[in-house]
């Protein structure tokens, strides 16, 4: 047998690739249907972010609470919410992780932590502040994890829930994911201090910047984030440098970004591409196993977009349902 | 066993009486404690104006102050809620509401739906409302209106003490989000209130006075210019109905129907802005379905379309009078342009 | 014409992990601002009228560049002119690099650098013969010394301006080259180690149990890090030939049976670790050594870079004499024996 090098055992390992492939997988299929014109909406792809999600949440169970953005389904799925409800979600369709009336931004499963994807940016730190806080009242170890783009990070939310968790000492984890874009406008010309690390210094939080392509970067300092948190040590900021393969929302012609910058992230900088290097090349894992997840994943998603297509649309009586418990 | 206390005092023993019933309800506003960090007393004000005094004492860490950072923690009251708390949050004037509107509209309303009904948000939104308190335009505003609007949101604005303690407890006891609205001119108003803990159910007015003249429609601080009006308008032996709406979302109309289907003739306060208030949407609800049963066209009494001003001069001016209330029962009341053509 | 200085600030430096697993510091983007300021003045004052500086998109040339306009309003010409190199900005330490070499060849009299270990590192690897003169915005910061960067700025501007003389203006300094499989892939200014983690992950070390080897071009028991540990057992000073190299083992196998004595020692800002020692030898210069580990990962200046497998030939080279840095002491105690800031500015001349 092979020595493992890593901090994760093999089973392990190959859950993190398979996450990220279906990730991968996920975004790659939707990113094809959009343009046939098989999905209404509009969607945000995660495809080239698949490492911070999955090496953050890795750390996770179902105690722990997490609060997406608008690019939610990595995450989602990172936490292990139903990738078929997902996909039925997507497609409008009444067995959707909401029964059709979310939609791509706002899906959610709280029996799974997660506490919805989310049209307002920077919208779910408050809220992840209020699980943190719940956390803390049942005295069950849960930490709570929020995510916010480059672009939210200039949020006012953003900034009052850091000073908020610090000074209620709550276990959250405040996750930057800095994929240098907030929609089409430049990180480095709408962030006046630069450095999302000094903003969290500001508020007396610890910052790490970690590369986020690099699954074992994230999930070595995302794990010592939250056991620092779950301990009591408070909330940190960690800030995780990425690549968008996609535009902002499907249908983004992407003429702000430079010639040719997407083809070389993704020749170089592709989070998966990385792990499989590194996994293959220890020798831990054969090349044949990451072919067979590769197909696992590609019949999952297939057969995802096959039961979603085939599930029944919501009805009407379901307009006027669940806007309240009681009313 | 009933006694006489104020708005306030009954506001405070239904978070006493619900935080010692239920683990999970857990306070958090700017001040409710008073003084947290701060050289002097702990519990220094129980709240800005005293609301919260004493459970500090009572129930200790189930109290948090908060940073000024409405958005914050008003954002951190839902998500607590979403995951199993029942906070009560005190936002000490509801007109702060613009500064974390975004967390109550877009995100506690919206869970619910959005997320295919797997969610429950049961969160209060305590605040004060109404002018009067020489607050000016910042501090009074009668917003109810911005939050009835929004589909997902529960509201209620009690009148008297009674109708607080026991709409407060159920507030706390309902499992979606609602926005209890407290008007400040209230808080020192005393009724008879029992001692034990009871719970008054949305979507249901209170008549206060039966009338089959004219029904009058109104919550809040303006029922009672409704009363004095009745009272004064019983003189000329015109008997008015007094309805007091206690929520606004959900509410009763059938109560309101009823009424009007009775009298003929329906006045609406309001001491919310005209434009799309309660006033316009109950003027609209009865024309379109009893609009044969009304006598004389819909009267509303409302202040102006203009912030609430300062000076007690011009505040006197703006908030609707017993005297306003009056006249539009008299507008009512007078032969109308149809009767005096037939005639 | 008056020499011109580089200067490369990294922006990114001081982010790592060691902010949760120790207590180490974050130097705001603003402060790094201030200090190129501070420096920038210490260089005018000494007659530089030209600065290249390395683009980054960290943020410190906009606040630089602010603090250069505002003294320009006020019409007073504190600073040198600043002028960026014309080179793209990846965010990555490729920007380093290729900063290094353009002032190289550029001609540049000196380096500043405001950085940890790492950041100087990147530009010894690639400033050839130009001196450095180092400030240190990092976590660990064996290498660049510890004082005020006005006080830097004005050695340096001192020591390009030939008002030092060049053999007490300059010190050379060691370094250790990482060969695999023959080619020199990597170097060290301060340390090399050799763990048993077989990733890069998040970079530093905190972790004592893995640690095996370490060399160490000079070891200072009054700097943190892995030099720290040697440092704590035989110190080397950066000026003799050769360093330190320390056997480790695992603290528990610490028995008298087991020859492996226990040490504390500071490996990170406020991080005491309890670190097993087998045993540990003087490093001649010029010798390459292979290490005992086979596989693992190789940490230069605290920070893992190479991970490497059985199958890969390392060895480790300590070289003397291998960079110049400015000797910022040297430099003042000149400059004070020899009255060098009384008077008039004293008119420049090229040196270079």
């Amino acid at each position: 047998m092979t020595d493992n090098p890593y901090p994760l055992d093999k089973a392990d390992l190959l859950q993190a690739y398979r996450t990220m492939r279906t990730i991968r997988e996920f975004e790659e299929r939707l990113h094809i249907d959009f343009a046939k014109g098989d999905i209404p909406g509009f969607v945000h792809l995660y495809a080239g972010e698949e490492a911070c999600a999955t090496g953050i949440m890795m750390h996770l169970n179902d105690n722990d609470r997490i609060a997406s953005t608008h690019r939610g389904h990595g995450h989602c799925i990172a936490k292990g919410v139903d990738v078929h409800e997902m996909m039925a979600e997507i497609y409008g369709r009444s067995t959707g992780a909401c029964r059709g009336k979310g939609g791509s931004m706002h899906i959610a499963d709280l029996s799974k932590g997660m506490m919805g994807a989310n049209g307002i940016l920077g919208a779910g730190a408050p809220l992840i502040c209020g699980a943190a806080l719940a956390a803390k009242f049942r005295g069950d170890g849960g930490v709570g994890i929020t995510f916010v783009g480059d672009g939210a990070s200039n949020q006012g939310t953003f900034l009052e829930s850091m000073n908020l968790a610090a000074v209620w000492n709550l276990p959250v984890v405040f996750v930057v994911e800095n994929n240098g874009y907030a929609e089409s406008t430049a990180m480095e010309w709408a962030v006046s201090c630069d450095s999302y690390i000094d903003r969290a210094t500001g508020f007396g939080l610890p910052g790490v910047t970690v590369d986020g392509t690099d699954f074992f970067a994230v999930h070595e300092a995302a794990g010592e984030i939250i056991r620092r948190a779950r301990e009591g040590g408070g909330p940190a900021l960690l800030e995780c440098n990425m690549v968008r393969f996609y535009g902002h929302f499907e249908g983004d012609a992407q003429t702000y970004r430079a010639k040719g910058e997407v083809e070389s992230l993704r020749a170089n900088r592709d989070c998966i591409k990385l792990l499989a290097q590194r996994l293959t090349e220890t020798g831990i894992v054969a090349p044949a196993e990451l072919e067979t997840i590769d197909r696992e994943v590609n019949a999952l998603i297939e057969d995802a977009v096959r039961c979603a297509k085939a599930a029944p649309l919501p009805v009407a009586a379901d307009l006027l349902k669940d806007v309240y418990v009681a009313y | 066993m009933s006694r006489k206390i104020s708005m306030k005092t009954a506001i405070n023993e239904a978070l006493d009486l619900e935080m010692r019933r239920d683990p999970t309800v857990i306070l958090m506003g700017e001040d409710i404690v008073g003084g947290t960090g701060a050289p002097g007393e702990d519990d220094a004000w129980g709240g800005v104006l005293g609301v919260t005094k004493g459970l500090f004492a009572k129930h200790g860490d189930r109290l948090l102050d908060t940073p000024l950072s409405e958005s914050a923690y008003i954002g951190a009251a839902i998500g607590a809620a979403a995951c199993g708390m029942r906070p009560v949050a005190e936002l000490m004037f509801m007109d702060f509401m613009g500064v974390c509107f975004d967390q109550i509209f877009n995100q506690a309303a919206k869970f619910r739906y959005m997320f295919g009904g797997k969610a429950e948000t049961p969160v209060v939104i305590r605040g004060m409302v109404g002018a009067g308190f020489r607050a000016a335009a910042q501090h009074s505003q009668m917003l109810t209106p911005l939050f009835t609007h929004i589909p997902g949101l529960k509201v209620v604005c009690p009148s008297n003490a009674y109708d607080a303690k026991g709409l407060l407890i159920q507030s706390i006891r309902d499992n979606d989000p609602v926005i209890f609205c407290e008007h400040k001119n209230l808080y020192g108003h005393e009724t008879e209130v029992p001692a034990e803990s009871y719970a008054i159910p949305f979507g249901e007015a209170n008549v206060l006075r039966d009338g089959d003249h004219v029904t009058i429609v109104s919550y809040g601080l303006t029922v009672h210019r409704a009363m004095e009006a009745a009272d004064a308008l019983a003189r000329d032996k015109v008997e008015a109905e007094v309805i007091d709406l206690r929520t606004l979302s959900p509410i009763d109309w059938d109560t309101i129907i009823d009424s009007v289907e009775r009298t003929g003739r329906l006045v609406v306060v309001d001491e919310a802005h005209p434009r799309c208030n309660l006033a316009t949407d109950i003027s609209a609800f009865v024309a379109q379905n009893a609009f044969g049963a009304l006598k004389a066209g819909i009267q509303m009494v409302t202040p102006p379309h203009t912030p609430v001003p300062f000076s007690p001069s011009l505040e006197d001016l703006y908030i609707p009078s017993a005297e306003a209330v009056a006249a539009a029962v008299r507008r009512t009341m007078a032969p109308s342009p149809r009767s005096t053509l037939a005639a | 014409m008056a020499p011109v200085i580089g200067i490369i600030a990294n922006p990114v430096s001081a982010r790592d992990i060691r902010r949760v697993v120790a207590n180490a510091a974050n130097l705001q983007i603003a402060d790094r601002a201030n200090i190129v300021l501070r420096v920038l003045a210490a260089l005018r004052a000494c007659g530089v009228t030209d600065v290249l500086m390395m683009p980054e998109h960290g943020g410190i040339g906009r606040h630089v560049a602010r603090g250069l306009s505002r003294a320009a309003a006020h019409g007073e010409a504190p600073y040198p002119a600043i002028h960026p190199l014309p080179m793209p900005v990846t965010g990555t330490v490729a920007d380093t690099h290729r900063a290094a070499d353009s002032m190289r060849r550029a001609g540049v009299a000196a380096i500043v650098v405001l950085g940890g270990d790492g950041t100087h590192r990147a530009v010894v690897a690639h400033c050839g013969a130009v001196p450095m003169a180092g400030i240190s915005t990092g976590t660990n910061n064996a290498f660049p010394e510890h004082r005020e960067p006005t006080i830097t700025g004005l050695a340096t501007g001192l020591a390009v301006t030939g008002r030092v003389p060049e053999h007490i203006a300059f010190a050379a300094n060691k370094r250790i080259d990482v060969s695999l499989d023959g080619r020199v892939a990597e170097i060290a200014l301060v340390d090399v180690a050799l763990v048993t983690e077989r990733y890069v992950g998040a970079r530093a070390l905190w972790k004592p149990d893995s640690f095996r080897e370490l060399f160490v071009t000079f070891a200072d028991p009054e700097v943190i890090g892995m030099s720290a540990i040697a440092g704590l057992l035989e110190p080397v000073t950066r000026e003799e030939s050769g360093g330190l190299m320390v056997r480790l083992g695992a603290p528990a196998s610490g028995t008298a049976a087991s020859g492996v004595t226990v040490l504390r020692a500071p490996i990170a800002p406020g991080l005491m670790a309890s670190v097993g020692v087998a045993d540990w030898r003087r490093m001649p210069a010029g010798v390459p050594f292979v290490p005992e580990v086979k596989a693992g990962s190789i940490a230069l200046d605290g920070e893992r870079e190479i991970a490497f497998s059985a199958q890969d030939r390392v060895s480790l080279t300590l070289r003397d004499d291998a960079f110049r840095t400015v000797n910022v002491g040297g430099c003042m105690q000149y400059a004070a024996q020899y009255r060098l800031l009384t008077g008039a500015p004293a008119p420049v001349t090229a040196e270079l």
